[in-house]
């Protein structure tokens, strides 16, 4: 039997949904007015225009966005290649020390992630870490140019968005029923076969999950690209960042972020629907 | 077959291996070089402790850990007192299953897009840019965290827990309080922990929604990566990595699972 609600568990309910509308929603609507106005130079609205976002509709900027996809994708992808067998192991293999590989994975990731990029500079710097081995080995006889590469973007971003893609893999992996598989085998069910009909299917919503938190995030990064590639090269985050904390140029950085974000959106349904097919459970056929 | 068998074990052991190499590489190196002499890209040369003695004399610094100490808190709170509010109004049989989708929200909307928004937003309403900004910003991003979260474990609790305690004469407000609070408590222990975690590393939102005066440890890491190598950065990741190792050992002893 439940009681109709009354006003004081409504008033104590409210604030939440209160501070969500305005410090999230309203924020964001204000974001997409604002790339469609023109201010005066005292700052008061003067007329709708479309200038702002017409002037990002060209080749330029939409390379910008282009690369920013192509850079959360592949993190996505490389992330992925490596969680996927790392949380199999340990959720299947890992026994006792379970928990230590997790922790293990989780202390990092719970540490300030520009100390991180810090500790790359050590490893990739021209008399870093691994040039000084190489070059004792006598593999190399000069430095090589490690940072200030999109090599170097690409190995800090599966680097710091690995245990994204890792823990909802592991949290699917370990509710998995393993007798699947072993049926799978004893029926003459192929290693590859298994993977692909059974392990892959049923472990979906985790691939998901871990695709979504690692490709939404890396589609806006910019202190990664800009402090391990120099600057080089742009992407969505550096050219909004700018913008937006330019003086005045505060509505071209918001129209910016709409256009950027509306690619998102649909990048990110594309690779729903993607995912989805390429997971379904594939019959015999035939 | 059993050749195959111990094939595939080596191959798995050395994939682990290598995978927690690359994680651990960096950092080992990082604090190796925290103890010695000379700076970096100097090789290694002697043990010393100066780098941890001059990281406890920056009182920048320990000002910025201190600013990131109490916006953390603070947003935990908030997020978590208005996370149990919400719970509570649904307790008393309020409906709040529709509105919850639009917590989902930040999880979806990349955080960059969020901290653009909130900095044209408060620079609107003329709010000056600081502390304020930060909690502000910070609870926000809690929210996102606590109200699924939380919702999630309440939605799986036992209905006839609640229901013996009302049979038996208690009070709607005193079966919350003695019953569902207290079944609930480690998972909001645990979502507590979480929100102060992301709150006290968080860049990007503290990058735009700062303003000038305010700097908070990631800020401050910032401008010392900037300026150069220095060892002190160090140091200060060991006493960091030490801390937050100390932080995920109480996570792990609460034995509860987050749900979504």
């Amino acid at each position: 039997m439940k009681k109709q609600a009354s006003a004081l568990p409504f008033a104590i309910g409210i604030p939440a949904l209160i501070w969500q509308v305005l410090f999230f929603y309203v924020p964001l609507v204000l974001i997409i007015i604002s790339s469609f106005v023109k201010l005066s130079s005292a700052g008061k609205i003067e007329s709708f225009t479309f200038e702002h976002i017409q002037l990002f509709l060209n080749a330029t900027y939409l390379k910008v966005i282009a690369s920013s996809l192509l850079l959360a994708l592949s993190n996505a992808i490389l992330c992925f290649c490596i969680a996927f067998p790392l949380a199999y192991l340990i959720a299947f293999r890992g026994r006792l020390h379970r928990n230590l590989f997790l922790f293990l994975l989780i202390v990092p990731f719970w540490t300030n992630f520009l100390l991180h990029v810090y500790a790359w500079f050590y490893v990739l710097e021209n008399q870093g870490f691994i040039n000084n081995i190489l070059m004792k080995l006598g593999m190399i006889h000069a430095p090589l140019q490690m940072l200030n590469s999109t090599g170097a973007i690409m190995v800090m971003m599966v680097y710091y968005y690995l245990p994204f893609m890792v823990l909802p893999l592991y949290t699917s992996l370990e509710r998995f029923n393993y007798t699947l598989l072993e049926a799978s085998y004893d029926l003459g069910g192929s290693f590859f076969a298994t993977f692909r009909r059974i392990l892959l299917p049923l472990s979906g919503r985790g691939i998901k999950a871990g695709f979504f938190l690692v490709f939404i995030p890396s589609f806006g990064e910019f202190a990664i690209p800009e402090l391990m590639g120099g600057d080089k090269k742009m992407f969505v985050g550096t050219v909004v960042s700018q913008y937006i904390l330019g003086e005045g140029t505060g509505s071209l950085g918001a129209a910016f972020t709409l256009i950027s974000g509306v690619f998102l959106i649909l990048s990110t349904i594309a690779l729903y629907i993607v995912l989805t097919k390429l997971l379904q459970p594939r019959m015999y056929r035939g | 077959m059993d050749r195959k068998n111990s094939l595939g074990k080596i191959s798995s052991l050395v994939f682990v291996s290598c995978t927690y190499l690359f994680l651990y590489v960096p950092i080992i190196v990082l604090l190796v070089f925290s103890f010695n002499v000379d700076r970096f890209p100097a090789p290694w040369t002697q043990f010393t402790l100066k780098w941890y003695h001059e990281l406890f004399q920056d009182i920048y610094l320990w000002q910025a850990f201190g600013n990131s100490l109490i916006i953390a808190s603070s947003a935990t709170l908030i997020s978590l007192a208005a996370g149990v509010g919400l719970i509570f109004y649904a307790a008393q049989g309020g409906k709040i299953g529709k509105t919850l989708g639009m917590f989902y929200g930040n999880l979806i909307v990349p955080e960059t897009v969020l901290a653009v928004s909130l900095l044209s937003f408060f620079t609107m309403i003329k709010v000056p840019l600081g502390l304020i900004t930060l909690i502000l910003a910070h609870s926000v991003l809690g929210l996102g965290f606590v109200v699924p979260i939380v919702y999630a474990r309440y939605r799986e609790l036992d209905p006839t827990l609640t229901e013996a305690s009302l049979d038996l004469g208690a009070s709607t407000l005193q079966t919350f309080f003695k019953v569902t609070l207290p079944l609930l408590r480690p998972t909001l222990t645990m979502s507590a922990l979480l929100v102060f975690i992301l709150s006290f590393d968080d860049f990007i939102l503290s990058y735009f929604c700062a303003g000038s005066t305010a700097q908070t440890l990631s800020l401050y890491i910032l401008s010392m990566i900037r300026t150069g190598v220095s060892p002190v950065v160090n140091a200060l990741s060991s006493v960091l990595l030490f801390l937050s190792s100390l932080l995920v050992l109480f996570f792990f002893s609460l034995k509860t699972r987050i749900r979504f």
